[in-house]
């Protein structure tokens, strides 16, 4: 992540700017590249979208390819893409024939719904943990908390949701194991995403918050006066905050890499869920619209990151 | 004042500290209003350690022992919780190093102003003026919104005092006020700590730095090892000592150190040499049109204040920074190894979790070196061979840096820069230090140089100097070679 340092917040949208510019086309191309490159014949795996894996026949994908235009050179299957892309046209699904931006709005807004709670699950658990556990460094709460972050985020998300999924549905039956609808419907996938994102941010903040108690400032705040509670309010919560935000940014990786997973495990209606479709069925556009999507998702999160960090920084602002 | 006059404000009795391998012994002092009493000591003789034995601030592992009374009331030296009431109010700490002392996101002026506001009582509005008003009287009216990063050294430890002297406390402990600091900024700190003892309050100095005690005046009491081996007016004790040590400790201050014999070949080559350097960093000139030659064995000293460029010369000589313009010339028979620096803080420049056998040993397998040259080096450099088999936090300061020096040499460097290599020792340390390095220099033809911030330590030791930036009102990088045509200066 580049960091803002040294340069006002205009200079660093710009930047952000030109960066979500390049990510656009490398995602672009990139999945271009990989969906022409996946074993099969496109028009059949098409078809059998289209109409069902028992109806396709030789005749239905020759009809596919036709309409498509499957045949066409890749190159220039791709500088039409390329070219509506600058027109911010994403195209038509080849499945459903919808214009694939109102497809991804549609999931993108159950997506960013089930990210959103996560993140936000995520802050209430791993920070406070992690500020309690830095406080008193090498203590019960710290060595406990430091085991179960380790497994957790050692464990891959689709893990850490099945046994969500084996104990609270399966087990106990207290909340629904797959689905949409319902606010206990969400609980699950969040919970599933928050746990890696907190097992992350309590041992940052952990540390952020060993070092800074450690600090000469923070003895000082104490030594001219000032109450423990105090101290922590005026000079712990800033100095923990910076590192923690800023790390926020790197586990958008996780975070958007976890929804895939988790929203396929869920049966969770979201862009995650939508591109392991679009993959199945070989729909080029949608698989384009998706990644691009998420590529441009974290562009915008890191710069949401670099702002509330120019925020809560002076530093960065003055420098 | 409406204290009574001879009422001690602090009085400690039996003051003793252990634990963890440390033993201070038992100590007595009274302060009485408007007073001033400097503990002056060797690195490592525990005089930091008193200093948070007051505060009750010791770090995890060491006890107490003994009776304080402070503003009339009476303490136990292990009963800490009860003291923490006093932090400013009563008893105000002052902090060694100040840029590390202040909070890095928070402006200067809230920084003071919470000590308004939250130890003093008083309202935001008024605390906020209040903070101003100590700016302005500190010199320092353009500084309040600026953030300690952007403070220079005497600047933050002006805040600093701003800050923990708020709450109104009429006894300051000052812990190392000045270390890191050059002469100009370490006078201007003691002016200001001697205000404290002026306005009737009292004031306790722990310091290394035999011309702080001079400026300070008042009491002096010199430490070593944890015991008190001579007290007294800083007038006695300072210029005739009675204890051995402290005859040891006022000959080592560097205006009285003896003249080390002159460079007596000057080949005609120079080891390094610099043509019409310039630098600038984030739009300010560091130096410009600045060139210079370093002849085998001569030791070149430069000085200026802090953050002038000085170490950023010594990055453009070695080579590992570019400079804007100009260049560099180094001995052509020499490889990159043969330009070395020596650095500040002797435990940053090693790694603390091997032995400094392991070290050293890593180094010779390394660049394949001749083991052999360890043992004569060591006993050149007084450290004892049974050193080798500790860590390098397990020795003194003095010794370190002494280690670091042989590390250096066994590279058998043509040029050596070295960055205030005794900054942090205390002043008999520093002389041991510095007169083995010159003698080793000379001995093996390695040109140096020696930055200092100490005009006492360059004019004695060097046979050139070179002034960077400057302290006065001139230009802000104005270079002077003072010596640079008159061949070899004292």
């Amino acid at each position: 992540m580049t960091r803002g340092l040294g340069r006002g917040l205009p200079a660093l949208l710009l930047q952000r700017l030109l960066q979500a510019g390049l990510v656009a086309w490398m995602v672009g191309t990139l999945t271009f590249v990989l969906t022409r490159t996946l074993p099969g014949d496109m028009a059949y795996r098409i078809a059998a979208g289209r109409y069902g894996h028992d109806m396709v026949d030789t005749a239905a994908a020759e009809a596919v390819r036709a309409e498509l235009a499957l045949n066409q050179p890749a190159s220039s299957a791709y500088f039409g893409w390329l070219w509506d892309l600058l027109q911010f046209d994403l195209g038509r699904s080849l499945v459903s024939g919808e214009p694939v931006v109102r497809e991804l709005w549609h999931q993108l807004g159950h997506s960013l719904g089930l990210a959103a709670v996560a993140v936000a699950l995520s802050l209430l658990l791993g920070p406070p943990l992690g500020l309690a556990a830095g406080l008193r460094p090498r203590g019960m709460l710290d060595r406990l908390s430091e085991v179960v972050a380790s497994v957790l985020r050692a464990l891959p998300p689709f893990a850490v949701g099945l046994v969500l999924i084996l104990v609270f549905a399966v087990g106990l039956g207290w909340l629904p194991a797959a689905g949409h609808g319902r606010t206990a419907h969400s609980v699950l996938p969040a919970l599933t995403l928050a746990l890696g994102l907190a097992a992350v941010s309590s041992r940052v903040a952990r540390n952020a918050m060993a070092d800074v108690s450690q600090s000469a400032y923070y003895a000082f705040s104490r030594t001219k006066g000032l109450s423990d509670r105090l101290t922590f309010m005026r000079h712990g919560l800033r100095n923990v905050a910076v590192p923690v935000v800023a790390y926020l940014g790197v586990q958008f990786v996780y975070l958007i890499e976890g929804v895939v997973v988790v929203e396929t495990l869920f049966a969770w209606p979201g862009i995650g869920h939508a591109l392991v479709h679009a993959i199945v069925a070989r729909d080029v556009p949608m698989i384009q619209g998706t990644a691009l999507i998420m590529g441009l998702l974290f562009v915008l999160l890191n710069t949401v990151v670099d702002i509330v960090c120019h925020l809560l920084d002076p530093r960065r602002r003055h420098a | 004042m409406t204290l009574a006059q001879q009422a001690p404000l602090l009085h400690i009795e039996d003051l003793a500290v252990d634990g963890d391998g440390v033993s201070i012994a038992p100590f007595s002092l009274t302060l009485i209003p408007g007073q001033r009493l400097t503990l002056l000591g060797e690195t490592g003789s525990g005089k930091s350690l008193l200093a948070q034995a007051i505060m009750g601030t010791l770090p995890k592992g060491l006890a107490a022992r003994g009776r304080l009374h402070i503003a009339g009331q009476t303490f136990a030296a292990d009963d800490t919780p009860s003291r923490r009431k006093l932090w400013g109010h009563t008893l105000a700490l002052l902090p060694q190093e100040p840029w590390h002392a202040l909070d890095p996101t928070m402006r200067a002026i809230s920084q003071i102003a919470e000590s308004h506001r939250h130890v003093a009582g008083r309202s935001r509005r008024e605390a906020g003026a209040a903070a101003r008003r100590d700016l302005a009287g500190l010199g320092l009216q353009d500084a309040g919104h600026k953030l300690p990063s952007e403070l220079s050294g005497g600047m933050a430890q002006r805040v600093a005092f701003a800050a923990a002297s708020a709450g109104g406390a009429h006894i300051v402990i000052a812990d190392e006020p000045t270390k890191g600091l050059d002469a100009t900024r370490r006078d201007a700190v003691v002016a200001l700590l001697a205000r404290t003892s002026d306005d009737g309050g009292s004031l306790l100095t722990i310091t290394h730095d035999i011309e702080v005690a001079r400026r300070l005046g008042g009491e002096v009491a010199i430490l070593r090892q944890g015991q008190v081996v001579e007290r007294g007016p800083a007038k006695r004790v300072l210029t005739s000592p009675q204890s051995d040590y402290g005859q040891r400790l006022m000959a080592a201050d560097p205006s009285r150190w003896p003249v080390p014999r002159p460079l007596t070949c000057k080949a005609g080559k120079s080891v390094i040499e610099a043509r019409q350097l310039a630098m600038a960093r984030g739009g300010k000139t560091l130096f410009e049109d600045l060139s210079l030659n370093i002849a085998p064995g001569e030791i070149v000293g430069i000085s200026g204040p802090s953050g002038c460029g000085k170490s950023t010369l010594g990055d453009v000589l070695l080579g590992v920074a570019k400079a804007d313009k100009g260049e560099v010339i180094r001995e052509p028979s020499q490889s990159r190894l043969g330009f070395q620096k020596l650095y500040q803080d002797p435990p940053a420049a090693f790694s603390p979790h091997w032995t400094l056998r392991r070290l050293l040993d890593d180094l010779i397998r390394r660049h394949r070196l001749d083991p052999a040259a360890i043992v004569p080096l060591m006993v050149h450099l007084n450290l004892d061979p049974a050193l080798l088999d500790r860590r390098s936090g397990e020795i003194s300061g003095g010794e370190l840096q002494r280690f670091a020096i042989l590390r250096v040499l066994l590279l058998e460097p043509c040029f050596l820069f070295a960055d205030e290599p005794t900054s942090r020792l205390d002043p008999i340390t520093q002389q041991e230090t510095l007169s083995l390095l010159v003698e080793l220099a000379r001995e093996r033809h390695c040109g140096v140089m020696l930055v200092s911030h100490d005009p006492a330590l360059i004019e004695r030791l060097c046979d050139r100097r070179l002034t960077l930036g400057d302290t006065d009102t001139k230009s802000p990088a104005a270079i002077t070679d003072t010596a640079a045509e008159a061949s070899l200066s004292p």
